[in-house]
């Protein structure tokens, strides 16, 4: 279970099955962890793990190859990591431009925010989709790398 | 010398002209020509905040003693690098490196005389500790620029770490002068100070930061070593920079110094000793650069003295002489540069009677001998009146050890140069330039000039003199034709200085031992042994960490849990270790607790890698369920969506150990590793245990979590918990996630050199 490519004995359909499509409502429970997160629990890096485990579901389930098979986005997992810190950084140092400390906010606390429900569109929501992606695309990495058999390591 | 090779094709020795060099040579004019028109102008300053928040200010003000030394600095560099330009050329043609590493050069020479100009104007404590740094800085990159020579390294390494630590020193004088006064800036410092213990302390604390920088004893032996430097770093270290950095810094703060009669006795003495020792070993060293290197050290034990006797007088004269042996001392150092280069030959026993065949450098570098040896007509002979004077007035003592002194630098200068230019030709004269000669001209008709008109001169060191001794100041160096003190000493150091060149064999003898003295149980020696303490020490403690993962994991945990309990032996515990009640909801965490530790208990007692993995969730997941009691949903999701991540990480790395037992260290008994573990193990928890317990007694009273709690509805938020990190912490958030990329990219390192996928 622990190494698919080595082992034997294949989960059962019923995980397969689920598995492979537990990716796209755990992406919908993030996108509501997010959206929720400056009112109520949750945050980016919560929403990140979350996903990274229905994930690694799938690789545990399938075994490392048919896993990247399966879901051929994962292999943009280092543009992902990257692009999400970038994005964080970007967030937080932005404002040095403009002449204020670092993680400041625009609009300004007491300024008016434009909401979308829960949602309020302000720049620490970009942090926290960055923090998200980033999370998401560590794991996902890290995940790739220990579901490769060892062998295929040395060549 | 060692040649680079590979890096220069013939093809790529090629001369150009040094345009860098020049460059800085034009800024350097262009700053003197500005310090002059600002010491004309009468100065000016401004002053702008740095870092309000810690009380610092970038105040600058150009007055007296930034005039001295911003011209020193300018003057002398505009000369040094014009001479310079030259020099470099040929050295780097001759060691075959290719002509780029100018830019290694020039950038640091234009910083170094930018950092002197800055520390000559800094008003503020802080800022004179950065400029005076940067000096080090400097020289560190400058010293070690023959960075292919292991002598040249060692030699940076030493300026700099001499200079360095001592001005430690300095910071912990401003931080204690801001202690009690609560300002960094100079003037009100100097105006609130008053005579009492903090002074003294932090006087002498400046002192000790300042000798160093000026090379005094016991912590001159850098300054020797550092001739490892190309020739126009020397000229320019020794005359205008690092080394009168020092002397910089006591005329700015002499007022404060003043306070104190046991830092002035205690300079006077440094000052003293200095002086006899450079100048007994200048006598016979046999290396060009290092008698003047020596002669630096005693020269500079002049002025020392002179800021030790204090006073107008002595502040005066140290002024004066700092100016006039900045001229003479930087000649010489490009006279050594210009023989080196024109004979290939850098000892004083491979050369002689250079004075038929290099006439004009021998009449100009022999002014510049005779500036610093005080013969009349050159400025020299009024730098020497004006310390006799300041001498006699303190007393006989001092009096005595001036003319001593004077007659040291009489005999060490007048052996460098008589050998040198006169007496039967040693050496063969190779190519000359010119320009490696021009700039010592220019120095000698300054001295000359100096010596007719020390008007310029004299009104520049009052200036300067007026800033450290708080009040105006007058001297007036001339030339009297009577039986003056001054003059009858001057006349006494004299003749004794030729009886001293007339006995080489008794004077070699005594410098010789001196020198053996010095090697064998002098402070270099002390330095280089703890210097090799440190490194073994270094050593040692590498070896013993590094053995196994059991002494890797207790290299962290043993100094952390021993640390905490010390500062847990040096906390009061009134109050603390308090046993509380247990209500409510305890009750359910106390069986939470009881399955940790059972479950401890089975991850230290197992043999099994994959109990332990699963064990370690069985902990994560217990603590996990506490958050969420505690009213902490927030953490306790991450917590467990974490704990379930990280088991499976956990399994995942596992199944990729090897499958066999590890084989132990069969040097140690097992039992007495058992024995190891266990004690590293307790010594950690213990710490922790008591730590987590005395924090938990008494929890802060005004803690800065409610004013976080205030704060989170303006942070447009609901949850504190996702406001602290986004947004109050953010700094730190941001820091956290850069490191979780770089691990990931530490992992991708281990299992597959670096591929990220």
């Amino acid at each position: 279970m622990v190494s698919p490519g080595e082992s034997d004995e294949t989960p059962d359909s019923m995980v397969r099955v689920v598995a492979r499509r537990l990716p796209g409502p755990s992406l919908m429970v993030a996108a509501a962890l997010i959206a929720k997160g400056y009112a109520e629990v949750g945050d980016g890096f919560a929403a990140g793990v979350i996903v990274a485990l229905a994930i690694a579901l799938v690789y545990v389930a399938l075994g490392g190859e048919a896993a990247e098979a399966a879901l051929p986005l994962l292999r943009h997992a280092p543009k992902l990591a990257v692009g999400g810190l970038l994005l964080a950084l970007a967030s937080g140092f932005f404002p040095l431009a403009l002449g204020e400390p670092p993680v400041s906010h625009r609009p300004a606390p007491g300024e008016h925010v434009v909401k979308i429900g829960v949602l309020e569109l302000f720049t620490p929501l970009l942090f926290d989709i960055g923090v998200f992606l980033l999370v998401v695309g560590v794991l996902t990495i890290l995940l790739h790398h220990l579901a490769r058999p060892r062998g295929e390591a040395r060549r | 010398m060692t040649g680079n090779r590979a890096a220069a094709p013939e093809g790529a020795v090629r001369t150009t002209v040094d345009w860098q060099g020049w460059t800085a040579c034009v800024a350097a004019v262009a700053g003197f020509v500005l310090c002059l028109l600002g010491w004309l102008a009468g100065g000016g300053g401004f002053s702008v905040p740095w870092a309000p928040s810690l009380d610092l200010r970038l105040s600058f003000t150009f007055d007296g003693l930034s005039a001295l030394y911003g011209l020193l600095a300018t003057g002398v560099g505009a000369l040094v690098f014009a001479y310079g330009t030259r020099y470099l050329t040929e050295h780097l043609e001759h060691q075959r490196r290719p002509m780029l590493e100018r830019w290694r050069f020039w950038p640091w020479m234009l910083l170094f005389a930018l950092s002197m100009v800055g520390l000559a104007t800094a008003q503020d404590l802080v800022l004179v500790f950065v400029f005076f740094d940067l000096t080090a800085v400097c020289s560190y990159f400058l010293i070690g620029f023959d960075r292919s020579d292991r002598e040249a390294r060692t030699s940076a390494l030493m300026a700099m770490l001499v200079t360095v630590v001592a001005a430690v020193a300095m910071l912990i004088a401003a931080v204690v002068l801001y202690a009690v006064h609560g300002t960094f800036s100079i003037p009100e410092l100097l105006a609130r100070a008053d005579s009492s213990a903090t002074t003294t302390l932090a006087g002498a604390l400046l002192a000790v930061a300042a000798l160093a920088k000026s090379a005094q004893v016991p912590l001159h032996f850098w300054l020797p070593k550092a001739m490892a430097a190309p020739t126009p770093v020397s000229a320019y270290l020794h005359s205008a920079a690092m080394v009168a950095a020092g002397v910089l810094v006591i005329g700015r703060v002499h007022p404060l110094l003043a306070r104190s009669e046991a830092v002035l006795t205690g300079m006077l003495v440094v000052g003293a000793v200095s002086v006899v020792v450079g100048g007994v070993l200048a006598l016979r060293r046999d290396r060009l650069k290092q008698v003047l290197a020596y002669s630096t050290i005693s020269q500079y034990g002049y002025i020392v003295m002179m800021y030790g006797i204090g006073g107008k007088e002595g502040t005066g004269a140290a002024a004066f002489y700092v100016l006039a042996h900045g001229v003479a001392k930087s000649a010489l150092f490009m006279t050594a540069g210009a023989v080196t280069s024109a004979t290939g030959q850098d000892r004083l026993s491979e050369l002689g009677g250079l004075g038929r065949r290099m006439p004009v450098l021998a009449v100009a570098s022999g002014v510049a001998a005779a500036t610093l040896a005080a013969l009349p007509l050159t400025v020299g002979f009024f730098k020497d009146e004006l310390f006799f004077k300041a001498a006699l007035a303190h007393g006989p003592v001092t009096a005595v050890l001036s003319v001593l002194a004077a007659v040291l630098t009489f005999a060490y200068i007048g052996r460098f140069w008589t050998t040198l230019f006169l007496g039967p030709p040693r050496g063969e004269v190779g190519t000359r330039s010119g320009l490696l000669v021009a700039p010592v001209v220019v120095m000698a008709a300054v001295a000359v000039a100096g010596g007719v008109v020390a008007e310029p001169f004299t009104r520049l060191a009052e200036d300067a003199a007026a800033v450290s001794a708080g009040g105006p100041v007058d001297l007036s160096p001339a030339y009297h034709l009577d039986a003056r003190p001054e003059n009858l000493m001057a006349l006494a150091a004299w003749a004794l200085g030729v009886l001293v060149l007339l006995l080489p064999r008794v004077t070699g003898r005594v410098s010789r031992a001196v020198a053996v003295a010095g090697e064998r149980w002098g402070p270099k020696r002390a330095y280089e042994v703890v210097l090799h303490g440190l490194d073994r020490l270094s050593t040692v403690l590498h070896d013993r960490e590094v053995r196994d993962l059991r002494t890797s994991i207790a290299a962290v945990l043993v100094p952390a849990g021993l640390l905490i309990g010390l500062a847990f032996a040096a906390t009061p515990t009134a109050g603390a270790y308090v046993v509380g009640t247990v209500a409510g909801a305890d009750w359910m965490i106390l069986p939470l607790l009881v399955l940790v530790v059972v479950t401890t208990v089975v991850i230290a007692r197992s043999r099994s890698r994959m109990a332990v993995a699963l064990a370690l969730a069985v902990v994560g997941f217990a603590l996990a369920a506490q958050y969420a009691l505690l009213g902490a949903p927030d953490v306790a999701l991450v917590a467990v969506v974490v704990e379930t991540m990280l088991t499976l990480v956990f399994v995942a790395a596992l199944s990729r150990m090897p499958h066999d037992e590890p084989v132990p260290d069969p040097a140690i008994p097992l039992r007495k590793r058992r024995r190891k573990d266990a004690l590293s193990g307790a010594v950690a928890g213990l710490a922790v245990f008591v730590s987590v317990w005395g924090f938990l007694s008494q929890p802060a009273p005004s803690s800065v979590s409610d004013e976080h709690i205030r704060l989170t509805p303006e942070a447009h938020g609901g949850d504190v918990v996702t406001v602290i990190v986004a947004d109050f912490r953010g700094l730190d958030t941001l820091v956290e996630i850069t490191v979780l990329l770089a691990a990931v990219a530490g992992a991708a390192t281990l299992i597959r050199r670096g591929k990220l996928w």
